[in-house]
């Protein structure tokens, strides 16, 4: 209910929402209060124009047009509605029949509504209309005939939709009946986009009554709709034409407060916005502490920048939010060297993703990246609009992307997207880009390169396309491959084969990694060095090998603890960190991990700590970094341990 | 993927009819050589779903009995139900679709009279139509892709809801006014000066170009956020490249199965439009047909309807399956 | 591979013999399970690995009566697998938390449908609660909606939900896959503690050897829609006998002593 309410927060969904109450009480009342004047016959004059007296003239009988178009109202919208009515009707009969009945039936059903969907509704009330009848009856079943395969078919795609899910099966299995599953699992669940549905095909039944009527067909003499006024008007047209025109507005205000009422709802009831994490009045302090005081990433601090591929220093990407900006990176600060491969390891929410896109200057423009240091092979990435590094970021960064499925356009050869960057980029012309396009694709180990590129993503398979993607970011000569959970879409053998892949790029061209991923063991194995992010920010820097033995945050450790692997004692339960991953847009102050934390106290909960530079090299962000930690054998949790 | 899977050819190749372009031919073929005999059956069905005496109810209550007996036979509406049909069919092959009870006009007479001028006025509506939502519909895509252009969104959405939710004969009856009564500048009625074309085009075309351009729009702000097109960004390629060269493709694909609705919507919308404009096509005489009970002329005016419906459908089909390469594969 | 074993037949052992599930019409079947037979004794947890595509799911769909049986058949205690009627004693937990749950039910609801009927409405609310506890989730909560849960929570509830169902055994498919990592461990947890207090018989299907390896004490190998290999866990993941095994084995993250040799590039 509170969702519907929310139309009216909309500009378009207040206007129709008061539109359509205002039409529906009409509809109730003006016959009531009028109808008297709307019957009135005044034969000394007919079909007079507007004036005081009558708004819009009169009509061929001296009646007054303005008080018979209110009237009208009941009339056109009891028929609308009724037509709907019978519309939903059937279709939920037939959407439901093909759930109902089976597979058999079902297709049946099913390819009979797909026939009659192919013909336009005006086609069909009239065949309707001929069978039925001139007249009001006739135009209701007519129209509501002609409207329910539409139904149907809408009806079956939502049951459908509903049948696929996971809940449904388990009801099945559960030994629930059909038609019970149908009652209290599909029905309820296609309830909301149907009332809209329905509501839309209200505006459009009306409309179609009133062409019905119109044209003759509907609603006859004694009885008036506003397709019979428009009739009527129309004949005088060139001596009253309010006579049309008076209905003829009525139709479409009506027609559109119905219309525009359903696309509102429908609109209302799908909203989400972007996660990030909210700004707080006192993040200023915050925000300068810890900028004088973070730590210098390891590797760079005597460094003269010519062996680094990317420094990044302080970045924040921020979202404009339904409630002030959500922050969803909050000052990342680490350093690439060529050849060396670095992992990003976080969960939901820990902003891990968009570091790499800001890093490669892909977030969407309604996003902000900041940063007080952002160089790619010692070029400032942050000067220039957004033409400018389109070279540097188009031949010494490659990207590759988490879904091989979508990552590719599917209209376009897969020869030709690679040959793309070579034509723009590396001046090459149509035949010679291809021609590098196929090295490519030889040189990331797919077979019948030549026959390949001449194919379609679709006929690659996942491992495949993965492989192209990577083909695809080795064009140029790049110094840095940021690869986004390139391997989690893919199964654990073909992942193999993709891992080992950039491996052997690395090797042979001395490229740099950035490997973002949420499984652990993976980034264990591939890479030098691993950054921990935890809601925006990192938490733990520390060399790969390192991981299971001198891991010091409680959430690296947890992670670690967490995923079992072929080494697992099997007799402990796996650790476990209560809590949910952190909603970004909902970071409470001081320590982002302090509520899971078991080593947390009130000082975490307050200050932020800052990402420190610890005595082996590697940076930590934590008040209590290192303190031991135990795993209760019964519930699996980490708690503090005695200190040895 | 397994291993297997990812190195067995994309479509097996076992001889010519298992081939997947022959495949779907026959497929569309099939179905819409069902869907012709559906509404063949339904045009026949027609006349006998009414309830009393379809000839009786046309040449009206004061007609003798003995007219009405003898028309009854030669149309043949005394035989057993399967031998109508047998005959109706066995009539359509050959072209013959009755005799008009009103004028007495062979009814395939009275339709390739009246069709040229119905598809004149739905494909010029269609072709209007299309020429202006498609260019409109992708520029405002792109001005109001994710983030962008909120207002532009607003104005552009609003307007193309009410064009699109005014019915054409509306559209039709202000257009009557505002040239024929007002400004008396453009003829409101027939067929006749190639200016008389104008405003039956335009009412047949204003909505269905408002509620296309907006469905465009739509698929161009849809495409634009897919992965392929942060693949593309991230190769850096010039916007203008983007935008024509790998979305445009793709929201035309999905924009066209609407057209080919629009087009069979249009060539319904002129039944209304045909009415206001006096306009000389099978719109307007299936009306007057309906209101004079002149069921024959009804059937054969459905049928074509019906026909010319399910003939642009399929060609949609047929295109989209030339234009996106993944369609034909996908078997359903 | 299917062996008939002279032992009786225990009275809650799910047994698959010779089964083959195939889909499509007569000109494009594809067989999707092909003759697989494959055990899970009373009070163990078998676990059942392999890639997508190689039919694992199948087979556990065809169990619980979502797929058909082409050939062969289920035996659950030396009958078949009832798929009618309101008692089921084979029930199943599926992997998308955000899909196994009815989003307008409340979860004590969803729970409640899948009790077989003979309880009164007070008895009912009783073995909620109690499945509740037994899930490690607050039985006060039984009226909260599955928006207002983690993707843990929502498993542990279908979890209780299976039980509900007084099942001999259940089925998990790829139940923590689409887990966050921090949360996985706790579902495992739970696995293990319900197989080791209810003796409760599982077959757990996953990707993960890793994960298998924790909870399972069998594991088969499935691998286009064959089993290639099945044993104790002990053994066939520290001495694979089947090359497929073997690669898969090599295929895990972080568990390598020697480069992979690829037998086929992707």
């Amino acid at each position: 209910m509170r969702r519907w309410m929310r139309v009216l927060r909309t500009p378009l969904g207040l206007a129709a929402t008061v539109l359509t109450v205002g039409v529906l009480v009409l509809a109730v009342v003006a016959p009531m209060l009028w109808s008297d004047e709307a019957d009135a016959v005044d034969t000394s004059n007919i079909l007079a124009g507007p004036s005081g007296d009558h708004w819009a003239g009169t009509d061929n009988l001296g009646r007054d047009i303005f008080f018979r178009t209110l009237v009208a109202t009941r009339l056109s919208v009891e028929l609308a509605l009724a037509a709907t009515a019978i519309a939903v009707v059937a279709g939920l009969i037939l959407g439901g029949a093909s759930f109902l009945l089976g597979r058999r039936s079902g297709r049946i059903v099913s390819a009979g509504i797909n026939i009659a969907v192919a013909f336009p509704g005006i086609l069909l009330a009239l065949f309707f209309a001929v069978i039925f009848g001139v007249g009001a009856t006739g135009a209701v079943l007519a129209i509501g005939f002609a409207g329910a395969p539409t139904m149907g078919r809408l009806t079956q795609t939502l049951v459908a939709s509903v049948e696929a899910r996971d809940y449904v099966a388990a009801a099945r299995v559960a030994g629930v009946g059909r038609v019970r599953i149908l009652v209290r699992h599909v029905l309820p669940n296609i309830a909301e986009p149907l009332v809209v549905n329905a509501t839309i095909g209200a505006g459009g039944a009306l409309l179609s009554f009133a062409g019905l009527s119109f044209l003759g067909l509907g609603v006859q003499q004694p009885k008036y709709d506003w397709g019979r006024l428009l009739f009527d008007g129309v004949g005088s047209i060139y001596v009253n034409p309010a006579a049309a025109l008076a209905p003829g507005i009525a139709v479409l205000l009506a027609g559109l407060a119905f219309n525009l009422f359903g696309e509102s709802v429908a609109t209302s009831l799908g909203l989400s916005s972007a996660a990030g994490v909210p700004l707080r009045a006192d993040d200023e302090d915050e925000g300068n502490g810890s900028l004088t005081t973070e730590g210098q990433p390891a590797t760079s601090s005597d460094d003269t920048g010519s062996d680094l591929v990317l420094d990044v220093r302080d970045l924040r990407v921020t979202f404009p939010g339904p409630s002030g900006p959500i922050r969803a990176v909050r000052g990342v600060t680490f350093s690439v060297r060529r050849g060396e491969a670095v992992g990003v390891v976080g969960e939901s929410g820990s902003g891990k993703s968009l570091t790499a896109l800001a890093v490669s200057q892909l977030v969407d423009d309604t996003g902000r990246v900041e940063a007080s240091r952002l160089e790619l092979l010692g070029t400032d990435l942050r000067t220039g609009g957004p033409k400018a590094h389109r070279h540097l970021l188009g031949t010494s960064l490659a990207m590759v992307f988490q879904d091989p499925m979508t990552s590719f356009n599917p209209t376009r050869k897969m020869g030709g997207q690679l040959a793309e960057v070579a034509r723009h980029h590396q001046g090459m012309d149509r035949k010679q880009a291809l021609a590098r396009a196929v090295d490519r694709l030889r040189a990331v180990r797919i077979p019948d390169a030549e026959k390949r590129a001449k194919q379609y993503p679709h006929e690659f398979s996942g491992g495949m396309r993965q492989r192209a993607m990577i083909g695809m970011g080795v064009m140029g000569n790049p110094a840095l491959i940021v690869a986004d959970e390139p391997t989690t879409a893919l199964d654990v053998t073909v992942q193999q084969q993709v891992l080992e892949l950039l491996r052997s790029i690395r090797e042979a061209d001395d490229v740099a990694l950035i490997l973002i991923s949420h499984d652990v063991t993976v980034v264990g194995e591939v890479c030098d060095r691993v950054l921990v992010m935890y809601a925006g920010k990192i938490v733990e820097d520390l060399p790969a090998e390192g991981l299971a033995t001198i891991a010091k945050h409680p959430y690296t450790r947890a992670l670690v603890a967490a995923v079992p692997d072929m080494d697992t004692d099997l007799v402990r339960p796996l650790a476990v960190v209560p809590g949910r991953p952190v909603d970004p847009s909902e970071v409470p102050p001081g320590c982002a991990f302090a509520a899971r934390c078991p080593l947390a106290d009130d000082h975490c909960r307050e200050v932020e700590p800052p990402l420190a530079t610890v005595a082996d090299g590697s940076r930590v962000a934590c008040w209590h970094a290192g303190e031991p930690l135990a795993l209760d054998e019964g519930t699996g949790e980490l708690v503090e341990a005695e200190a040895r | 993927m397994t291993l297997a899977s990812s190195l067995a050819p994309a479509t097996p190749r076992v001889g010519f009819t298992s081939h997947p372009w022959v495949r779907f031919g026959v497929r569309r073929l099939g179905r819409l050589l069902v869907s012709l005999w559906v509404l063949v059956t339904a045009s026949f069905l027609m006349i006998h779903l009414i309830p009393g005496d379809p000839v009786r109810a046309a040449l009206g209550p004061t007609a003798p009995a003995a007219l009405v007996k003898s028309k009854r036979a030669e149309m043949g509406l005394d035989d057993p139900i399967l031998v109508q049909y047998w005959h109706y069919f066995q009539h359509l092959f050959t072209g013959d679709l009755g005799t008009s009870l009103v004028s007495r006009l062979p009814v395939s007479d009275i339709v390739s009279q009246r069709l040229p001028a119905t598809l004149q006025l739905a494909l010029l509506a269609f072709l209007v139509a299309v020429a202006v939502a498609v260019p409109v519909g992708v520029l405002v895509g792109v001005l109001t892709r994710r983030g962008h252009g909120r207002r532009t969104e607003l104005t552009f959405t609003t307007g193309s809801v009410v064009l699109g939710t005014i019915p054409d004969f509306l559209i039709g009856v202000g257009l009557v006014y505002v040239f024929g009564v007002n400004l008396q500048y453009l003829p409101v009625a027939g067929n006749e000066t190639a200016d008389a074309y104008i405003l039956p085009v335009l009412s047949l075309a204003i909505g269905p170009a408002a509620i296309m351009s907006r469905i465009v729009r739509v698929e161009m702000v849809s495409v634009l956020q897919a992965d392929f097109i942060r693949t593309a960004r991230a190769k850096r390629l010039p916007s203008l490249n983007i935008y024509l060269g790998h979305a445009l493709p793709n929201a035309l694909t999905a924009s066209l199965t609407l057209g080919g609705l629009f087009l069979s919507a249009m060539v319904a919308g002129t039944v209304l439009v045909e009415n206001v404009f006096a306009w000389p096509g099978l719109g307007s005489a299936i009306v007057s047909s309906i209101l004079n009970k002149d069921y024959q002329v009804v059937q054969a005016i459905v049928l074509i309807y019906g026909s010319g419906v399910l003939l642009v459908n399929t060609s949609v089909d047929v295109a989209l399956a030339l234009l996106d390469p993944r369609s034909t594969i996908r078997e359903d | 591979m299917s062996t008939r074993t002279a032992n009786p037949v225990t009275s809650s052992e799910l047994r698959f013999e010779d089964v083959t599930v195939r889909y499509g019409g007569a000109r494009r079947s594809f067989t999707a399970v092909d003759g697989v037979s494959l055990t899970v004794p009373q009070g163990a947890v078998v676990g059942l690995v392999g890639e997508s595509g190689c039919g694992k799911s199948t087979l556990a769909r065809a169990a619980v009566g979502l797929a058909p049986l082409h050939s062969g058949q289920i035996l659950l205690g030396g009958e078949p697998v009832p798929h009618r009627g309101r008692r089921r004693p084979l029930q199943m937990v599926f992997q998308d938390p955000y899909s196994s749950l009815d989003p307008r039910m409340s979860i004590g609801e969803s729970i409640a449908e899948a009790i077989p009927p003979g309880m009164s409405r007070a008895e009912r609310r009783a073995e909620v609660e109690r499945l509740l506890e037994l899930v490690h989730l607050d039985p006060g909560r039984s009226r909260v909606l599955p928006s207002a849960l983690s993707g843990g929570q929502r498993q542990r509830v279908a979890l209780a939900r299976a039980l509900a169902g007084q099942p001999q055994v259940v089925i998990a498919d790829e139940i923590t896959s689409a887990l966050d990592v921090s949360i996985q461990g706790a579902v495992l947890n739970l696995v293990r503690e319900l197989q080791r207090e209810l003796g409760l018989s599982m077959l757990f299907i996953s990707h993960n050897l890793a994960v298998v390896r924790y909870v399972a004490s069998h594991v088969a190998v499935m691998y286009q829609g064959r089993i290639v290999e099945q044993g104790p866990v002990a053994e066939v993941l520290v001495d694979p006998q089947h090359d497929y095994t073997r690669e898969l084995l090599a295929a895990v993250p972080g568990a390598r002593s020697t480069p992979p040799t690829p037998r086929s590039t992707p």
